[in-house]
């Protein structure tokens, strides 16, 4: 296998985006991606399109051409991949595979979703389905309420307390109020985390990632090649998806993902690299929890040490080790098909140093973790400076 | 039936399905034998490792209550 770049990466800014349809948006973040990479559309090979329920959020299916044609990418293979929330990570596992394999040169990823055109229930209803409907969804589970049990259990087991869920809010939601692109830019206290309406307890409202519209997109190409299109490529150094369980009744432990743990084996084991050299980390926060978990099953700190960590700030922008600098699927958004490449795309802008304000000193090495369902799939990618 | 709660929450924002019935008890429950199912709660809130009992089962959900 050979090594892999990303070359370009574009985004949308994420929100509630009245005025804007699915595929302008996956266009948008396609056309920056390609101005960035310094490319043309005739060069790309093919084109690979997260996205989780196009058909449910907007009524359109067939969507890979859908944008691939509006884009100007002629006749060249297109494809959706859906994994939940986890959508767009798989599908640039999937085209960092092809191109490593030798099978393309240049290629396009994108992620979208448009979200806010459904009401808040029907959204909850389209995110359900994500989980086993013929059991824990027809009992009346919602998304938070499955992270919400999951929450629940790691208090039980680890004395994980709502202030520390609330640190994890606090924190990322600093982090997005300085990020232009970021849906929700606005500084929350401890206490208004705390007393925010319940949602799923012992989830509030602060403890929810955001009902988004957004696409991001990244072209990759081999570390050959990658200087030819730009001077800042950077090393795709590892990347595995794992799956597990769909129903979180399932699982023997639901205290920790394995999907999440077998994806970071891999990937460190394909990057040469520990859990401990990692420098910085866009992670899944689509619940407060998830970070705190997802921390534990990535190697940064011992079972049930998320918490504590968060709450003594070593994750914060200017901690030891930074987390959701964009700031996260809680302040930035969680437009849920686009999330996986949007996280490339912001370890890619803290590489070439290119974070503004939200810049961390240590920054040749980052890791995304994109986490989909309650664990069913996950992705986890390793960049680094070239 | 009976089992052990494993894990419990009370759900506040629901799909229009279950919206009439908001804020309800949703757990996942151990069983005897080891396996776990995600039921409804009826009656007393209940949490982690209070013991509880099948009372009915409505369109395959299972519907469990705190034991006596």
């Amino acid at each position: 296998m050979r090594p892999v770049a990303v070359i370009g990466a574009g985004k949308t800014r994420f929100g509630a985006l009245a005025d804007r349809d699915l595929r302008s948006l996956a266009v948008e973040a396609g056309e920056k991606c390609l101005k960035n990479g310094h490319l043309s559309p005739s060069q790309i090979e093919a084109f690979w399109l997260g996205n989780f329920a196009g058909p449910s959020f907007v009524g359109q299916n067939h969507l890979a051409p859908y944008v691939s044609t509006a884009l100007g990418l002629e006749g060249i293979p297109a494809t959706r991949v859906e994994a939940a929330c986890a959508s767009s990570g798989s599908a640039f596992f999937h085209a960092v595979s092809a191109v490593a394999a030798g099978l393309y040169e240049v290629v396009l990823v994108a992620g979208v979703e448009k979200m806010t055109s459904q009401p808040t229930a029907r959204v909850t209803e389209i995110l359900a389905s994500a989980g086993d409907c013929s059991g824990e969804i027809k009992a009346g589970s919602t998304f938070p309420s499955l992270f919400a049990m999951i929450a629940r259990r790691h208090m039980f087991q680890f004395g994980t307390t709502r202030e520390q869920l609330a640190a994890v809010a606090v924190k990322n939601h600093a982090n997005g109020f300085l990020n232009p692109n970021a849906h929700m830019r606005k500084l929350i206290t401890i206490e208004q985390a705390l007393n925010a309406r319940p949602v799923a307890e012992p989830l509030g409202l602060y403890d929810c990632s955001l009902i988004s519209d957004g696409a991001a997109a990244v072209a990759i190409t081999s570390l050959e090649r990658a200087r030819d299109f730009t001077d800042k490529p950077v090393r795709v150094l590892g990347i595995a998806q794992a799956s597990d369980y769909v129903a979180l009744d399932q699982k023997p432990d639901i205290t920790t993902f394995p999907a999440v743990r077998k994806a970071a084996e891999k990937a460190y084991k394909m990057a040469g690299l520990d859990a401990k050299e990692i420098q910085f980390a866009e992670l899944h926060d689509c619940f407060t929890i998830a970070e705190i978990i997802a921390m534990e099953d990535l190697g940064f700190v011992p079972r049930g040490q998320g918490g504590p960590y968060t709450a003594a700030g070593h994750t914060a922008l200017h901690g030891e080790l930074p987390i959701n600098t964009s700031g996260g699927l809680k302040s930035k958004g969680h437009p849920v098909g686009a999330t996986g490449v949007a996280q490339i795309c912001d370890l890619v802008e803290q590489i070439r140093c290119e974070a503004g304000e939200r810049q961390v000193k240590r920054h040749s090495l980052g890791l995304a973790q994109n986490l989909g369902g309650s664990g069913a799939t996950c992705v986890v990618s390793i960049l680094g400076s070239v | 039936m009976t089992g052990t709660v494993y894990t419990e929450t009370v759900v506040h924002l629901a799909p229009e399905a279950f919206a009439a019935e908001v804020p309800y008890q949703v757990a996942i429950v151990t069983l005897e034998n080891g396996s776990r199912v995600t039921a409804r709660i009826q009656g007393e809130r209940v949490a982690i490792d209070d013991r509880v009992q099948e009372v009915e089962v409505r369109e395959g959900v299972p519907f469990f209550r705190k034991s006596a």
